[in-house]
């Protein structure tokens, strides 16, 4: 039994969590609306021609005729890195100026050209600078991640959705001593309309609520992703790196063939699908190294990314990266976030669910308003 | 269950924690049959919704 005091204080946690968490928490509802369907989305307002129909099982093009086209279309510019689709046969590749203006981290410093992955002919070139501007589901990405601030944008976010499972489990404390002498779903219409969105806020938060927490939780270790990152590079990257510290990276002319590389950490991680090739020199992997990462092929391991180190310049194998447990984590746990890994019905109830949390967070907002006036009367 | 007054405030939101917790996982960590299991599972608490939002009270 909760004692008297202790509601009292469940109440004060409650009210002041929410309140202070609910604006964003609203806007991180509705700009997560748009990004459940964000690949049906992208693809409708930016649509790819079909791809060549090709016999099933054609082979992917060699790796090293793809960068080759791709530096001559960009001479004086480098290859940063490039991606492998597992989903559609396209390999993309992204350029820029230096690796100083990678890091910088702003919508110009790069620019792709997209290949088809059997034939190798270029499909898109998505230009330099200027000629590329953001899509709507890029704009809606950075507002739910940030607010257009950065890292600092994702870690106020984070510290709001810690705030907002502080608020889910001082509610669930509060539902025991409300529904104590109701029935489970009662909702009083007839009554003020205080007491039908009290019941419809009780309602919907109580059947939500383990869909609130998982996403507000998977939501706060999305926005920790940057810091954690951060930690393994300074900490466990840097000391296996440490070797080559200060070497200088190999020239474009010295790098040994990308195609080899991938070749290298095929034999290495049997079984595994190598979805991402970042080239030597970036600043933040390593300067002699391609880096190569790999996935699984079941649906968990498929969540689990390996990172394989290869030297830049021979292509031998230098390591196969163990990942600390706390980025394992939170990469199984990553998807939970976004509900696009069942399939268009998972999307629906994911859209389904949403709509219950903002019901429940302006039912909220009103409750706490109509009681102040009732108060202030 | 009216006897058992634990079972009456808590029934009903255990079943749907587990369900839903059982949903999120079941697509995640599974394929083919798995995942139809999961759109039913995750169905469940909205139709609750429904069910209570439009019944009308004896």
């Amino acid at each position: 039994m909760i004692k008297a005091k202790n509601i009292k204080r469940c109440f004060f946690v409650h009210r002041w969590t929410s309140l202070i968490c609910s604006l964003f928490l609203l806007v991180l509802c509705l700009t997560g609306l748009p990004l459940i369907f964000g690949d049906e989305i992208d693809g409708w307002l930016n649509p790819h021609p079909p791809y060549e129909v090709l016999p099933a099982g054609t082979p992917m093009a060699g790796l090293d005729g793809i960068v080759h086209t791709a530096r001559g279309r960009y001479p004086g510019e480098i290859v940063t890195s490039l991606f492998i689709d597992d989903d559609e046969p396209q390999i993309i590749v992204h350029l820029s100026t230096s690796w100083a203006e990678v890091m910088k981290d702003h919508p110009d410093s790069t620019h792709y050209i997209r290949f088809d992955a059997r034939t190798a002919k270029v499909l898109e070139d998505g230009g330099t600078r200027a000629a590329q501007k953001k899509t709507f589901i890029g704009v809606m990405l950075d507002l739910h991640r940030a607010m257009f601030a950065g890292l600092p944008g994702e870690l106020f976010l984070g510290f709001m959705g810690l705030l907002f499972v502080l608020a889910i489990v001082s509610g669930v404390l509060l539902y025991g001593p409300f529904m104590k002498k109701l029935d489970f779903g009662i909702v009083r219409k007839e009554r003020s309309s205080r007491l039908r969105w009290l019941d419809l806020h009780n309602l919907l938060g109580i059947v939500t609520l383990a869909w609130m927490f998982v996403v507000g939780m998977t939501g706060i270790m999305n926005e920790l992703s940057t810091p954690l990152f951060g930690l393994w590079q300074m900490t466990d990257v840097k000391a296996m790196l440490a070797p080559y510290h200060g070497k200088p990276a190999p020239s474009p002319d010295e790098m040994g063939s990308v195609q080899a590389a991938y070749d290298t950490a095929h034999e290495a991680l049997p079984g595994m699908t190598v979805t991402s090739v970042v080239f030597p020199g970036a600043p933040f992997a390593s300067s002699q190294h391609y880096l190569l990462w790999a996935k699984g092929n079941t649906p968990l391991r498929s969540r689990l990314f390996s990172p394989v180190l290869v030297d830049g310049r021979t292509g031998r194998l230098s390591a196969l990266v163990k990942m600390p447990w706390y980025l394992r984590t939170l990469e199984v746990c990553r998807p939970l976030h976004f509900g696009d890994y069942g399939g268009m019905p998972l999307k629906v109830l994911w859209t389904l669910f949403d709509v219950a949390t903002i019901v429940v967070l302006i039912s909220g907002l009103y409750l706490w308003w109509a009681r102040r006036g009732f108060y202030g009367s | 269950m009216v006897r058992y007054p634990f079972l009456r405030l808590w029934g009903m939101p255990l079943v749907l924690v587990i369900l839903i917790l059982f949903g999120l996982l079941a697509a995640l960590l599974g394929t083919g049959i798995w995942h139809p299991l999961s759109w039913m599972a995750l169905s469940v608490p909205m139709l609750t919704i429904a069910w209570y939002v439009l019944k009308k009270r004896q």
